[in-house]
């Protein structure tokens, strides 16, 4: 089925099931919804979880591919699609499902912001622990699905440990959830666990509950600076075994610094940031314990950008450096010194600068990388860069390149090899999705 | 489907060793039961050794299509480790190595006989622990938690066994050995880990299991509040929660639990109360002497009679055993009692309790609630006498009840027991069918001929449609751990 098929062809279909305005076939407003310069030959918004599946269904009768949209800030994510017959938006499922402050838990349709949710429940004092970049445009739906976190994970732990239910449809257009509104269940199968993270491949979460936090009351950033990667790791593990439990502990090198806080002292070296919660007492005691270290505290206004600047690197980085790679890596605690070392050394031998930040208690690696200026510009040294990473990881070491030169899309696996059984997770996605509708092509199958 | 015995058993002994397959009757009545009374004498028991042996067993299994089921310590509550008649137990008494402790990354890989408890004794020395805790920690195996994804008091602050598991080994029903997940919090690639913690045994054996540790806090305090009723103590832990304070553990005993329980084991809960909290607090110093501040004032605020906080380890202790002891206890004062696993929304356990109270009027029955009342997972005790069975009926239908109460109010039937084959027929009562048409068929993925764990979960599909009320029995406890 060619694209101006697919236009011509179902656009009624889709009305029916939408409505007339919620459906667009106008190929200059398909054009701002390009995903890796392929352009949809459709998109719908519908309003419903009853339309999704309807929607899914009749994809799945004509062998339509369909892409789950949210906010578009990770679309550009992934491997390239062939086509994209159908962009199905999320947006218009923002209901609130359930509201419970006291019991501190929400339900919330997947088209909601994670803006728009946080602003709810702050108005009673309590807080939603999902951090993603440019949480104003990520929406619910979207954050489940890449399974996005920031450098809150440290604190509050990632979606797969407060996100308590899901309502989705699968692939094959039907509705199904799994958990529900309370904080402990374990009725049914973990259907939040495969959906956390599957790219959209599995289903279209169409809501999702969550456990809440009471906000704090007060909070302050400490900086700690060192001459290298290796010695603000040390303080790192100073800091894991400490008694201390910081709500985010992360790792900034120079550049990233520079990047995120221009003209701060702390570019200079290789930062630890602490991030603790509590009464006057309690900031005291971060501040005794951590020591001679830190160069720098940080609370208010001024803590508040920074930490949000952290939680948009990926998109300051791409906007600072457009022709650049962004890598993301989960990896065992003890590796992220390794890593790093590595990364150096490649970096310098291919003639690439970086910048990284990490949430180095956990461990996650966001870097960035972009050939060193003077460097003569080639495409085969960000894809010898990718595949240098990739040949020394460690085992256990998960890593995907979320950005990279269009040039370079058709030779850098956005994926690569996963610490998880192929074949298991290939019987899931034919368990969900068995005619391969959604996102096909561009994650791991 | 007939099952050539002998031929299976000489192939296990083959597999596994002389001595590690039992196919006598005497032997083989030790584990047809779990923690309850629901029997069902499988044709043999096998305990391999290895990895490999468990591949060869289901291999053979499911060349036979014979069913199986995993087996650790037997303390489950819902009849997970139910074989079917006939069929095959895998225990895992023989596979209790702890395979590695990386102090680095705080990881510890097992396998799944492992005893819960033995693994925090195991890391005690470096200041580590496993924070799944059980109330039969004593005994329950790390096997067993994964599969029921298993809870225990201080899952209040920590999370369930999922949110502490990151890699498993997993024998899949064809045999094959495959991994998921590994030493990282988290990977690409769908989140299998998360998946099987909690599949009840019917997608995958796992075979080593790698988890967190948790570095001990430098402080707890546990302090006892103590009210005249149990509606005063019940809006106190919607109080706690509604202050932003999140114990490490919130336990509630009503006061006909803690006079039997103080009978017993003498923890120092006062005879005269309505109900009793147990609240432990734990974290950096600062951060809990001002959180044991506030809950007193909380406490307080709900009309408490009084607020002890436990001096000493010793003090800590003698509180912490009065609830450890709870199930022991009422073993002196009833000859069987069925342990209910509901869910509410915390804001909902005034509600809960007080239609509880009205269940056991309209029943005429004894029901003691000692729970996990922070994260409004409920544990109803109800006593009664097997030789009664009018009683036993009642049992049932104030059980059916209860947990319809519970969804009624946005809750769910299990919190920490799971589904088993004690309340796979409440399913429905939960999802639609679609919901569980999506769930099976992810079953059928891996385990489509239903040889590993088969009539688990998932209700018969004569409950599918039709809810006519509680007709199976469920699994009842005679003596708690």
């Amino acid at each position: 089925v060619s694209t101006a098929t697919v236009n011509t062809r179902f656009a009624p279909d889709f009305r029916a099931i939408c409505g007339r305005e919620h459906v667009t076939e106008d190929p200059a407003e398909l054009q701002a919804w390009e995903i890796l310069g392929v352009a949809p030959s459709l998109a719908v918004i519908p309003a419903s979880a009853d339309e999704v599946a309807a929607i899914l269904r009749f994809a799945n009768e004509h062998g339509l591919s369909v892409v789950p949209a949210g906010g578009f800030t990770q679309q550009q994510t992934g491997n390239l699609p062939q086509q994209v017959d159908v962009l199905l938006f999320t947006t218009r499922l923002t209901a609130v499902e359930h509201y419970d402050a006291g019991d501190l838990t929400v339900g919330i349709g997947a088209g909601c912001t994670v803006a728009q949710l946080s602003a709810m429940v702050a108005e009673d004092g309590l807080f939603f622990a999902g951090d993603p970049a440019q949480p104003e445009r990520c929406t619910i739906g979207g954050l489940l699905a890449t399974g996005w976190y920031g450098p809150r994970r440290q604190g509050y732990g990632g979606l797969r440990d407060y996100c308590i239910g899901v309502r989705f449809v699968t692939g094959d257009g039907r509705k199904a959830k799994g958990g529900g509104r309370v904080v402990k269940n374990v009725a049914g199968y973990d259907m939040m666990k495969l959906l956390i993270g599957s790219q959209g491949t599995l289903g279209i979460i169409t809501s999702a509950s969550f456990k809440l936090f009471p906000a704090p009351r007060q909070t302050r950033t400490f900086v700690a600076l060192f001459p290298s990667a290796a010695e603000a790791l040390k303080f790192r593990t100073h800091v894991l075994r400490s008694p201390l439990d910081p709500i985010c502990l992360e790792l900034v090198s120079p550049e990233a610094h520079q990047m995120l806080a221009p003209g701060s002292p702390a570019g200079a070296g290789w930062s630890i940031c602490v991030r603790a919660a509590g009464s006057d007492t309690v900031l005291d005691r971060y501040r005794s314990e951590l020591g001679q270290a830190v160069v720098r505290e940080m609370e208010g206004a001024n803590e508040q950008g920074f930490w949000r600047a952290l939680e948009d690197f990926s998109q300051i980085a791409s906007e600072r450096h457009p022709q650049s790679l962004l890598v993301s890596m989960t990896l065992p605690v003890a590796d992220v010194e390794s890593v790093l070392r590595h990364l150096s050394a490649l970096a310098e031998a291919n003639r690439f600068s970086f910048a990284a930040i990490g949430r180095v208690g956990i461990a996650h690696l966001l870097v960035s990388l972009w050939q060193a200026p003077g460097a003569e510009a080639s495409m085969v040294s960000f894809v010898n860069t990718v595949s240098g990473l990739r040949s020394h990881l460690p085992p256990d070491v998960s890593m995907a390149v979320l950005r990279c030169p269009a040039e370079t899309r058709h030779h850098i696996s956005a994926w690569g090899p996963m610490p998880t059984d192929m074949e298991s997770m290939r019987a899931v996605k034919m368990a969900l999705d068995p005619k391969d509708i959604l996102n096909r092509g561009r994650f791991l199958f | 489907l007939p099952v050539n015995l002998p031929g299976l058993v000489d192939h296990l002994r083959k597999i596994a060793g002389r001595d590690a397959v039992l196919d006598r009757p005497e032997d083989l009545m030790l584990y047809e039961y779990d923690a309850g009374i629901r029997k069902s004498t499988p044709g043999a028991v096998v305990f391999p050794q290895s990895t490999e042996q468990v591949s060869q067993i289901m291999r053979l299994a499911t060349a036979q299509n014979v069913a199986v089921v995993a087996r650790g310590a037997g303390t489950g509550l819902s009849g997970g480790s139910i074989p079917q008649e006939g069929g095959v137990v895998i225990a895992f008494s023989r596979m209790n190595r702890i395979l590695e402790v990386d102090v680095e990354n705080q990881r510890a890989t097992v396998q799944p006989g492992v005893v819960n408890l033995q693994l925090s004794e195991h890391v005690a020395h470096l200041g580590l622990y496993f924070a799944p805790d059980p109330s039969s920690q004593k005994a329950c195996t790390i096997g067993g938690n994964v599969a029921e994804n298993s809870g225990g008091p201080h899952t209040l602050m920590h999370g369930v066994t999922v949110n502490h598991v990151t890699g498993v080994e997993v024998v899949m029903p064809s045999g094959e050995i495959v991994h998921f997940g590994g030493k990282a919090a988290e990977s690409y690639g769908y989140d299998m880990t998360g998946f099987i913690v909690g599949s009840e045994g019917t997608v995958g054996i796992t075979t080593a299991i790698t988890v967190k540790l948790l570095r001990k806090p430098e402080k707890i305090a546990t302090l006892l509040g103590v009210f005249e009723s149990v509606d005063d103590a019940a809006l106190t832990v919607s109080a706690i929660t509604a202050a932003g304070i999140t114990p490490a553990a919130l336990e509630m005993l009503d006061g006909w639990t803690l006079r039997t329980v103080e009978a017993f084991c003498h923890a120092g809960y006062p005879l005269d109360a309505g109900a009793v909290l147990l609240i432990e607090l734990e974290g950096l110093r600062e951060v809990v002497e001002e959180q044991a501040i506030a809950v007193r004032e909380v406490c307080f605020g709900q009309k408490a009679r009084e607020v002890r906080r436990a001096k000493d380890d010793d003090e800590r202790a003698l509180l912490w055993k009065g609830r450890k002891m709870a199930f022991a206890a009422l073993g002196r004062v009833t000859p069987s009692y069925y342990t209910q696993d509901g869910v509410v929304p915390r804001s909902q356990i005034p509600a809960v309790m007080r239609h509880i109270g009205n269940v056991a009027k309209k029943y005429d029955l004894v029901i003691g609630n000692i729970f996990h009342a922070g994260d409004g997972n409920l544990h109803p005790l109800i006593l009664f006498d097997m030789r009664n069975a009018g009683q036993f009926e009642r049992v049932l239908q104030a059980s059916w009840d209860i947990l319809e109460f519970c969804i009624q109010c946005g809750g769910s039937i299990t919190g920490e027991h799971g589904v088993g084959m004690e309340k796979r027929d409440l399913m429905p009562l939960l999802f639609t069918e679609e919901d569980l048409d999506v769930m099976v068929g992810l079953r059928n993925a891996f385990n489509g001929a239903g040889v590993l764990n088969p009539q688990k979960i998932f209700p018969t599909p004569r409950m599918c449609r039709e809810i006519t009320g509680p007709t199976q029995n469920p699994v009842l406890m005679q003596e708690g751990l």
